[in-house]
């Protein structure tokens, strides 16, 4: 069993029983009885109610006149999101400007998570990217059939029906390793970034070490934002409209 | 390497060794008796060759207990080998595409500082999708070495 974290023990301790007979319900085996919540949930949960309580400050506190700092911080990210979003995705990028915020906000907590001890990214567990990248698969796909109706297997079979029968599985395959790209590129970097620390924090305990936490700082945005971008491509290629 | 040269170097060794002892096999009609004044050099050639040959004996001995031990279960020592250079392969050609890539964006910001932002998500999105290559290399890597 992985060491747990101190959330994760405290959750364990309470929440134990109720989870083990979820999972039965669920035909899955826990792999610990004792300890059926690991610390890449725990700190999922964690990510989740920090993001859910700020959120709740923004909205509790909203004024047109007097807006406050964390207003401002809300406002700040909502534009960027509307910018990035605008640009790739042009005309009717405004439904999808929350799912993306959303999905660009909870990747950069998790990511920079990792940074504060005793806590650690939960990105660095391959099922967590792997959820975000199923989600995001399963929300283009959506968004394609509701702009595009029944004609978005078009997309798939290439411009000539000659051809369909080369381009449908190519198109397939390319999809699904949509997934796999995605889940790859933020979970190799967030663990990576960890491994560089440890390895540097092994060979020189003092200083050295902080200058790589300072390059994961980096790529932590940088992978949030990536992911973010990458989602709002993907959104753009599912709704453009054939001319 | 030389192969015309081998033979006919090998040949004017034997004739010098031959003369000094003063038993020659090699008839002095020969047309290579002719050039017995550079003998050395030749001879130096024939050293050159003969390292290459060792040096290829050499990687040729050293390389079979890798094949031999392929087949056995028993820990592989080549692994560790394996794993730093597909890692160093991966991150130094991954270092020369994504360098290619912002020197090119840089040249583009250069010449064009107003198209800035449709710059910056290229090279970000061109550099992710680069990175991901090596990171590809690098889970493999985690996930086969033991």
């Amino acid at each position: 069993m992985e060491p747990q974290l101190l959330l994760t023990r405290l959750l364990n301790h309470y929440f134990a029983t109720p989870v083990d007979s979820l999972l039965r319900a669920l035909h899955v085996t826990p792999a610990y009885a004792k300890a059926p919540i690991t610390n890449a949930v725990s700190m999922e949960l964690l990510v989740f109610a920090a993001l859910l309580v700020y959120f709740m400050i923004v909205r509790l506190t909203l004024s047109v006149e007097t807006p406050n700092g964390v207003q401002h911080l809300a406002e700040i990210t909502n534009n960027f999101v509307k910018d990035q979003s605008e640009q790739i995705i042009g005309h009717g990028y405004e439904q999808f400007t929350g799912y993306l915020a959303a999905l660009g906000l909870f990747i950069l907590v998790s990511n920079l998570l990792g940074l504060i001890p005793g806590l650690e990214s939960p990105t660095a567990n391959v099922t967590v990217p792997l959820g975000f990248a199923l989600v995001t698969f399963v929300y283009y796909h959506y968004h394609g059939f509701k702009s595009n109706g029944l004609q978005y297997y078009k997309q798939f079979v290439g411009p000539v029906w000659w051809m369909s029968w080369l381009l449908l599985p190519v198109e397939l395959i390319s999809h699904c390793a949509r997934i796999l790209s995605l889940t790859v590129r933020l979970y190799a970097n967030m663990f990576a970034g960890d491994l560089l620390t440890l390895v540097f924090f092994s060979l020189v305990p003092v200083g050295i070490p902080l200058i790589f936490l300072g390059l994961h700082l980096g790529v932590a945005v940088i992978q949030a934002y990536v992911f973010m971008l990458l989602a709002a491509i993907y959104l753009s290629l599912a709704v453009a409209h054939e001319h | 390497m030389q192969d015309p040269a081998e033979g006919r170097s090998l040949s004017v060794v034997r004739t010098t060794v031959d003369q000094r002892e003063g038993a020659s096999l090699v008839s002095l009609n020969h047309p290579l008796t002719a050039r017995l004044m550079g003998a050395w050099s030749e001879m130096q050639n024939t050293l050159r060759t003969m390292k290459y040959v060792f040096m290829t004996l050499a990687a040729i001995l050293i390389a079979t207990p890798a094949f031999a031990q392929a087949g056995a279960p028993a820990e592989n020592q080549w692994v560790p080998l394996a794993a730093g250079l597909g890692m160093a392969l991966a991150a130094g050609l991954c270092g020369i595409g994504q360098g290619k890539a912002t020197a090119s964006s840089a040249e583009a910001l250069a010449r064009n500082p107003g198209a800035r932002p449709g710059i910056f998500l290229f090279l970000i999105l061109g550099l992710a999708f680069i990175e991901s290559l090596a990171l590809f290399t690098f889970l493999i890597i985690i996930i086969k070495v033991k």
